[in-house]
C-alpha cells in the first residue's frame, strides 16, 4: 500500500512513485472472479488439466492402498510364517508402486507444464495487450514495473496454477476419507471435530484480509525495487558522471529495506497463522483424548480398538489443515500476483478505432489542421487552434523556440494522440474516423529521439519494412547517400549496434533512423530533427539527396539547424503554441519578424 | 607507462561479458554459498538448533497421545501392558484413570502451545535470516553495479543485469533457507531414524539401505543435467525481458512503423522458448523424483521380504521389529523424497548464485589508484597525450590524439559523425582508459588522481539526454543534493530552463517521466545543462548540447554561460557554426586523428574540411539581401 511507506525526501531519492502509477488494488482476497478467469487461462489445456485430477484423486487412492499392502503381508502370511505368499505380496506391492511412481511421473510433468503454459499464455497476452496500450500509458507507467509483471508476479500465478489446486484436492481427499472413518468409528467424536468449522472459519476471517494485504505489500514493494533498478542500470552513465553511486545505493538499499520489512511482516504474519492451525489441532486432539477416555472408562460401548482407529484417522484428519493452511498462503500469493497482472491487462486500451473506421489505401497526403487544440494533460493546451494545410508532396517546416508544440504537431498527425478540439484531416478523412494503423502504416517517421533495437544495422533498418531483401536496404541507403558511411563501420550494415544502438555515435544512429524511414517508402514523411547531431557536410549530402527522396511525399521538417529547410514549400513559425508566421525562406526573411530574427541568430555575421 | 598501457590493452580485449567464462564448477559456488552462509554462522546455527527442538517435540506430542492410549487400554483391559511411563514420570497411583488422561492431555495442550510457539519463533528467525541476506546481497550487487565501467554496460544488457539483482538474488537466498536449513533438518532425521533402524536389526538395515548408492548416482547425473538446463532458461528469459524493454523503450518507434504484429511474433518466440525449455527441465524433473520413489519403495520391498524371511526364520520378531521397522523405513522415504526437492532446488539456487557472483566478481576496470595524487585546487589545464583508443580490439577510434588546453580556454571539437568526438570528450571523465598515450589535468595523469574527485570537477552534457523520473528539482540537482533551491534556480536560468520549468504545472516539483517523457527534446536538454554546470566545474564538457535547442535559446544559453562560467575550460562539440565561432580555438577530428588546430578565423583561412562545413552555413548572398531588406521593414 502506496500510502504505508514513508516517501524518503525527493532529493535523495532516484525516482518518484506516483499514485498515477498504480491504482490501490481493492481487498477482496481469493476473489472468486479472479479464480475464474485464472480457469480460463486453463482452458485451452482442459484435457491436460482434467487428466491431472483424475491423476490426482488415483494417487490419493494409491498412497493408502500401498501402506495397506505392507499392513496386509505383515499380518497375513509373515504372521502365518507363509513365504510363497509373502514373495508374492511383494510382486503385488512392487507392481503398484511401479504403477504408483508412473502416475507420479505424470502428476508431476503434466502439472508443472500446465502452471508454464497458463503463464505464457499470460505473458502473451500482456504483450499483446501493451502493443495496444495509449502513448500516455507509457508515459507514466515505468519500465521496470512492466517488466515485474512479466516475471516476479506471473510467477506467482505458476506457483498458484502448479500447486494450489492439485495439493489441496489431494488434502481435501485425504481428510474426507478419514471423516468418513470417524463418523464409522465412532459418531459422537466426530459431531465434536464438526466444531473445529466455526474455529476454522473464525481464524481464517482474521487473517485473510492481513495476509493478502501483507502479499500485495510485498509485490508493490518489489515491484518498486525493479523499477528503481531499471532506470538506475538505464542512467548508470549519468549516474557515474555525477558521482552519484554512494546516495543512489544508500536510497536502493532503502528500498530494499523496505521490501525486506514487508517480506518479514508476511513471515511473521504466516508464522502466527500455521501455529494457531497447530495448536487449534492439537486442541481438539487432547479434547478427544478426554472425551474418547470417557466415553470408553464409563462403559459407554466404545472399544478401545475403535478409539485407537479414531485417533489414528484423527492424525490423517488434522495433518492435511496444516498443509492446506500452506497452501491457502500460496493461494493468496497467486491472486495478489493474478490482481495485478489482470489490472494490467485490464488497462484500458488505446482508442479503438470507431465502427467502420476508414482504411486508408496509398494517400496523395494532403493534412489539413482547423482550428486544432491540443494538450496531454486536458487542463494545459499547448497547441492552440492551429489551421493549416499541406498539399500533397509539399514539404512544410516547422521551426520555432524549444517546447513550441513541433514535436506535438507530428504527435498528433501520427495520432498517437488524438486532438483535443478542431478537426484534423487526411486526404479529407477526419483522423478520429481513419484505422490507425492503415495511417501509420503511411507514415515514415524519424524521431527526435531515435531508439534502436538491438541487433545489427540492418535489422534495423528492415524494421521499416520487414519484407525488403538486404538489396534494397542497400538501395535505400545508396539513395540517401549515407551507404558509404553505413559500410564503414566494423561489420557494415551487419554491425551490432548495441542495446538502444549504443555502440554507434548518435549521429550514426540518426543515418539509421533515416534509412529506416526512407524504406518504408511512405507518403508522409516525418523528419524531427533527424539530422540534428550530424555533421554539415554529411547533411549537405543528405540534403541534395532528399531534394529527389521528397518528390510525391508530404513531408514534415523540424530543425533548429536552419540552413536545412531553405527549400520548404511552407515554412510555420510556432511559439507557445501558436502560429506566429508562416510563408516561404524568402517570404519570412524579407518580412524581417520572428523568423528573421533566429534565422539571424543561426548565421551570425 | 608501457607496461601499463598494455594491461589496459589486455582488459579491453576481455570486455567483460557477464557469462562469459561459463560454468564454475558446484564445488567451488557451494563453498561460497557455505561461506555466506557462515557470516551469519550465529543465526544459521540457531534456526538449526530451533528446527531440532520442533522434531522433537513434535516426536513427544505423538508419544503423549500413544501413552493416553495405552493407560485408557490398561484401565478397560486389565490385561493389557500398563502404560510406560518415560523419565519416571508416572503419576500418582491413585489417581483415577479419567484423571490421569486429563493430565495428559493438558500435557498435549501444552507441549503444543510450546510447539506452536517454537515454530513461530523459528518462522520468524529464519524468515529474519533470509531477508538479512537477501538484503545484503542485493545491496552488494547494486552497489557493485554502481562502479562497473562503461565497458561492462556497453557489453552487457541491461535486462540480463535487472534479472541477476531482481531474480537471481532470491535464488541465492534460497540456497540458505531451502537448502541448507532443510538439508540438516533432513540429514538429522535421517540420522535418527538409521540409528533407531540399525538398532534393530543391522543386516535388515543394510539390505533395506542398498539402494542409496543408486539414488546417489541419480542425484549426481540429475544434477548434471539440469544445471545447465538452469543455467539457459535465466539466458532465455533474460532475452525475453530484452525484448520487451526494448519493446516498451521503442513504443513509438512500434508504433509509428505499425509494427506491432511483428513484435507480437518477436516476443512470442522468445516467450515460446523460455516454455519449451523449462517444459525440457521438468521432464527431467518428473522422471528424477519418481525415480528416486521407485527406489525407495524397491528398499520397502527388500523389508518385505527379507524381514518376512527373518520373522519366518523366527530371528525378528513380529511387532516391535518388523512392523516398527516398515513405519521406519516409510518416514525415512518420505525424508528421501525431500531431498530429491532439495537436489532441485540446489541447482537453481547455484545457477543464481553464480549469475550473481558474476557481477559481484566483475573486474572493476577503472578504479582509483591506491595512493592519488594530491590535487587540490583544479586548474582546469586538459592535455592529452599520444592518445590512442578502440572499444574492439583492432578497430582503432581515436589516433594519436594530442593537444592541450589552457585554463579557462574553450575549445570546440568539430568532425564528421563517427569521427570520435564523443569518445574523445569521454576520455576525460575517465569513463575508458586509453590503450596508449595519457590524458592530464593540471600535468597529472589522470589515471593518478582519485575517480570522484576528477569526476566532480567536471561538468558533462551527455549527447543524449537522460533524465530520472524525479522531479525537475531534484535531477537538476542530481550531482548535488545538498544544493539550495537559490542553486537550483540559477542553474536553470543559465541554462535558460527557467522560464518553461516555472510554467510547468508544479514548477520545480513538476515530476518527469521515465527518460524525460512528458520534455521536449530542447527543455530535456536544458535541465541536462543546468544539472552540468550546477556546482560550476572547473571543467565544462558539452557534448552537442545544444543540438535540439533552437539558434536564439542557444545564443541566450552561451551568452549566460560566458558570462557565469568564466575562467573554466570548456569542451564543446558543436556542429553550428555559431557555437563553432564563439570558441577560442577548434580541434578538427577526421577518422580520430586530430587534423587540425586553430581558432575559427585561422581555420577558415586555412582552408579544408572546416571551412567546407562552415562555408555551408554561412549566410548567401540572397539570404542576406532578404534579411537586410527585412531589417527596413521591420
Ligand atoms: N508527453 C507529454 N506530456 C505532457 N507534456 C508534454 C509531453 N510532451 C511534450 N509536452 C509539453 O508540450 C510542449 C510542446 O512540446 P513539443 O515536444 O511539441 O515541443 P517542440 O516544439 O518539439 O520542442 P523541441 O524543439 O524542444 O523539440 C512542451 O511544453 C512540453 O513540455
Ligand atoms: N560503445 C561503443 N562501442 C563500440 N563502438 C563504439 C562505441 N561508441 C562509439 N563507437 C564507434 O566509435 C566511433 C566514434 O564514435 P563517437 O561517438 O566518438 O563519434 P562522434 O564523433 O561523437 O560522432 P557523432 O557526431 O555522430 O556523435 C564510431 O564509429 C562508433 O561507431
Ligand atoms: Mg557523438
Amino acid at each position: 500500500m502506496i500510502s504505508q511507506i514513508k516517501p524518503p525526501r525527493a532529493e535523495s531519492t532516484l525516482t518518484r512513485y506516483t499514485r498515477r502509477e498504480e491504482q490501490e488494488a481493492d481487498s477482496h482476497p481469493l476473489d472468486l472472479r479472479l479464480i475464474g478467469r485464472l480457469y480460463e487461462y486453463t482452458r485451452p489445456y482442459a484435457s491436460q488439466r482434467n487428466w491431472l485430477i483424475v491423476l490426482v484423486i488415483l494417487r490419493s487412492i494409491q498412497l493408502p492402498c500401498l501402506t495397506w499392502i505392507i499392513a496386509a503381508v505383515i499380518k497375513g502370511p509373515v504372521d502365518r510364517g507363509d513365504m510363497h505368499g509373502v514373495a508374492w505380496g511383494v510382486l503385488g506391492f512392487l507392481a503398484l508402486a511401479l504403477f504408483t511412481q508412473g502416475c507420479l511421473h505424470f502428476r508431476q510433468r503434466l502439472a508443472l507444464e500446465l502452471g508454464e503454459s497458463v503463464v505464457h499464455d499470460l505473458r502473451r497476452d500482456l504483450f499483446a495487450r501493451l502493443q495496444r496500450m495509449p502513448m500516455s500509458f507509457f508515459q507514466r507507467t515505468k519500465l521496470g514495473r512492466i517488466i515485474s509483471r512479466m516475471t516476479t508476479d506471473v510467477e506467482y500465478v505458476r506457483m498458484g496454477v502448479q500447486e494450489v489446486l492439485f495439493v489441496s484436492l489431494v488434502q481435501v481427499g485425504q481428510m474426507t476419507v478419514a471423516a468418513v472413518f470417524m463418523l464409522w468409528y465412532d459418531p459422537v467424536l466426530f459431531l465434536l471435530v464438526l466444531a473445529l468449522v466455526p474455529v476454522l472459519w473464525l481464524l481464517n476471517r482474521h487473517f485473510n484480509r492481513q495476509l493478502s494485504k501483507a502479499h500485495r505489500d510485498v509485490q508493490e514493494s518489489f515491484s518498486r525495487v525493479t523499477a528503481t533498478l531499471a532506470e538506475s542500470v538505464n542512467g548508470i552513465r549519468v549516474t557515474q558522471a555525477f558521482v552519484r553511486q554512494d546516495a543512489n545505493a544508500g536510497m536502493f538499499s532503502q528500498l530494499i529495506n523496505d521490501h525486506s520489512d514487508f517480506n518479514f511482516g508476511l513471515t511473521k504474519i504466516q508464522g502466527r497463522f500455521q501455529g494457531l492451525l497447530d495448536l487449534n489441532n492439537q486442541l481438539f486432539i487432547s479434547v478427544l483424548l478426554i472425551l474418547g477416555g470417557y466415553q470408553v472408562l464409563s462403559g459407554g460401548g466404545t472399544q478401545v480398538g475403535d478409539l485407537v482407529g479414531f485417533f489414528f484417522m484423527a492424525n490423517l484428519f488434522f495433518a492435511p489443515i496444516t498443509t492446506l493452511g500452506v497452501q491457502y498462503n500460496h493461494a493468496l500469493t497467486a491472486m495478489a500476483g493474478a490482481e495485478r497482472v489482470f489490472r494490467l491487462l485490464d488497462n484500458p486500451l488505446e482508442q479503438q478505432d470507431p465502427p467502420g473506421a476508414i482504411e486508408l489505401s496509398r494517400v496523395a497526403g494532403r493534412v489539413e489542421f482547423r482550428d486544432v487544440s491540443f494538450g496531454y494533460d486536458p487542463g494545459r493546451l499547448v497547441l492552440h487552434d492551429l489551421n493549416f494545410v499541406a498539399e500533397p508532396g509539399q514539404t512544410i517546416a516547422l521551426v520555432g523556440h524549444t517546447g513550441g508544440g513541433k514535436t506535438s504537431i507530428l504527435n498528433l498527425i501520427a495520432s498517437f494522440y488524438l486532438p483535443t478540439r478542431g478537426e484534423l484531416t487526411i486526404d479529407g478523412h477526419d483522423i478520429r474516423r481513419v484505422a490507425r494503423v492503415s495511417l501509420r502504416r503511411q507514415i515514415g517517421l524519424v524521431l527526435q529521439q531515435n531508439f534502436l533495437f538491438s541487433g545489427t544495422v540492418m535489422d534495423n533498418i528492415r524494421v521499416g519494412r520487414p519484407e525488403a531483401s538486404d538489396d534494397e536496404i542497400y538501395e535505400a541507403a545508396h539513395r540517401l547517400d549515407c551507404l558509404d558511411l553505413l559500410a564503414e563501420l566494423p561489420d557494415g550494415l551487419h554491425t551490432l549496434v548495441g542495446e538502444r544502438g549504443g555502440s554507434l555515435s548518435l549521429g550514426q544512429r540518426q543515418l539509421v533512423c533515416f534509412t529506416r524511414a526512407m524504406l518504408a517508402d511512405p507518403p508522409l514523411l516525418f523528419l524531427d530533427e533527424a539530422t540534428s547531431s550530424v555533421d554539415t557536410l554529411t547533411e549537405a549530402r543528405i540534403q541534395r539527396a532528399l531534394a529527389e527522396l521528397l518528390k510525391g511525399r508530404t513531408s514534415f521538417v523540424v530543425a533548429h539547424r536552419l540552413s536545412t529547410i531553405r527549400h520548404a514549400d511552407q515554412v510555420l513559425v510556432l511559439d507557445h503554441g501558436r502560429i506566429v508566421e508562416r510563408g516561404t525562406h524568402r517570404q519570412l526573411l524579407a518580412r524581417g519578424g520572428e523568423y528573421a530574427k533566429l534565422y539571424r541568430r543561426f548565421v551570425p555575421c | 607507462m608501457t607496461e601499463k598501457s598494455s594491461a589496459a590493452k589486455s582488459s579491453a580485449a576481455t570486455a567483460a561479458t557477464l557469462g562469459a567464462d561459463r560454468e564454475a564448477s558446484n564445488l567451488v559456488l557451494v563453498r561460497r554459498m557455505l561461506a555466506l552462509a557462515w557470516c551469519y554462522g550465529g543465526s544459521c546455527a540457531w534456526v538449526v538448533v530451533q528446527q531440532f527442538f520442533l522434531v522433537a517435540l513434535n516426536l513427544s506430542g505423538l508419544g503423549l497421545i500413544g501413552l493416553g492410549i495405552d493407560v485408557i487400554r490398561h484401565a478397560v483391559e486389565r490385561d493389557a501392558a500398563p502404560a510406560r511411563w518415560p523419565l519416571g514420570l508416572s503419576p500418582p497411583t491413585d489417581w483415577p484413570p479419567l484423571a490421569t488422561i486429563g493430565a495428559i492431555a493438558v500435557g498435549v495442550f501444552l507441549l503444543a502451545i510450546a510447539q506452536s510457539s517454537l515454530r513461530y519463533w523459528s518462522a520468524v528467525s529464519a524468515g529474519r535470516l533470509v531477508q538479512k541476506i537477501v538484503v545484503q546481497l542485493r545491496c552488494d550487487v547494486y552497489d557493485k553495479l554502481q562502479r562497473l565501467s562503461f565497458r561492462f554496460f556497453d557489453a552487457n544488457q541491461s535486462g540480463s543485469i535487472i534479472n541477476r539483482v531482481a531474480g537471481d538474488v532470491r535464488a541465492v537466498s534460497m540456497f540458505v533457507d531451502m537448502v541448507l536449513i532443510e538439508m540438516l533438518g533432513v540429514l538429522l532425521s535421517l540420522a535418527l531414524y538409521l540409528v533407531y533402524m540399525l538398532s534393530i536389526n543391522v543386516p535388515l538395515t543394510l539390505a533395506c539401505l542398498a539402494t542409496t548408492p543408486l539414488m546417489w548416482l541419480g542425484a549426481v547425473i540429475f544434477s548434471r543435467w539440469v544445471k545447465p538446463a538452469y543455467r539457459h532458461n535465466r539466458e532465455l528469459s533474460d532475452q525475453m525481458i530484452l525484448t520487451l524493454s526494448e519493446n516498451v523503450q521503442g513504443v513509438q518507434v512500434v508504433k509509428g512503423f505499425g509494427r506491432e504484429p511483428q513484435e507480437i511474433g518477436k516476443f512470442g518466440v522468445a516467450n515460446g522458448r523460455v516454455k519449451d525449455q523449462k517444459h525440457l527441465i521438468f521432464r527431467l524433473i518428473s522422471v528424477f523424483q519418481p525415480g528416486i520413489g521407485l527406489l525407495t519403495q524397491l528398499n520397502l520391498a527388500v523389508l518385505l521380504l527379507y524381514g518376512g524371511y527373518l520373522v519366518i526364520d523366527g530371528q525378528l520378531l513380529l511387532g516391535e521389529g518388523l512392523f516398527v521397522f516398515a513405519n521406519l523405513l516409510q518416514q525415512f522415504a518420505n525424508q528421501v523424497t525431500q531431498i530429491t526437492n532439495i537436489t532441485n532446488s540446489i541447482q537453481a539456487s547455484l545457477t543464481g548464485a553464480q549469475r550473481v557472483f558474476e557481477v559481484l566478481d566483475a573486474p572493476l576496470e577503472i578504479t582509483s589508484p591506491a595512493a592519488p595524487a594530491r590535487w587540490t585546487r583544479p586548474r582546469g589545464a586538459v592535455a592529452f597525450e599520444g592518445v590512442d583508443f578502440s572499444y574492439r580490439p583492432g578497430d582503432r577510434v581515436l589516433r594519436d590524439v594530442s593537444f592541450a588546453a589552457e585554463p579557462g580556454e574553450c575549445i570546440a571539437i568539430a568532425g564528421a559523425t563517427g569521427a570520435g568526438k564523443s569518445t574523445l570528450l569521454s576520455l576525460i571523465p575517465r569513463f575508458y582508459d586509453p590503450q596508449a598515450g595519457a590524458v592530464l589535468i593540471d600535468g597529472i595523469d589522470i589515471r593518478r588522481l582519485a575517480l570522484d574527485d576528477l569526476r566532480r570537477a567536471i561538468g558533462l552534457v551527455f549527447q543524449e539526454s537522460f533524465l530520472f523520473s524525479n522531479t525537475v528539482f531534484a535531477n537538476i540537482a542530481f550531482g548535488h543534493p545538498e544544493a539550495t533551491r537559490q542553486d537550483v534556480e540559477q542553474a536553470a536560468r543559465i541554462a535558460a530552463a527557467h522560464d518553461f520549468i516555472e510554467a510547468l504545472p508544479q514548477g520545480y516539483d513538476t515530476v518527469i517521466g521515465e527518460y524525460g517523457s512528458n520534455l521536449s527534446g530542447g527543455q530535456r536538454q536544458r535541465i541536462a545543462i543546468a544539472r552540468a554546470i550546477l556546482s560550476r566545474p572547473s571543467i565544462l564538457v558539452f557534448d552537442d548540447a545544444t543540438a535540439a535547442v533552437d539558434p536564439e535559446t542557444e545564443h541566450e544559453i552561451l551568452q549566460a554561460m560566458e558570462n557565469a562560467m568564466r575562467g573554466r575550460t570548456t569542451f564543446v562539440v558543436a556542429h553550428r557554426l555559431s557555437t563553432l565561432r564563439r570558441a577560442d580555438r577548434v580541434i578538427v577530428l577526421e577518422g580520430g586523428r586530430v587534423t587540425q588546430i586553430g581558432t575559427h578565423d585561422e581555420l577558415m583561412r586555412r582552408g579544408g574540411t572546416y571551412h567546407r562545413a562552415a562555408h555551408l552555413q554561412i549566410l548567401d548572398a540572397e539570404s542576406s539581401q532578404l534579411l537586410n531588406a527585412g531589417k527596413h521593414v521591420a
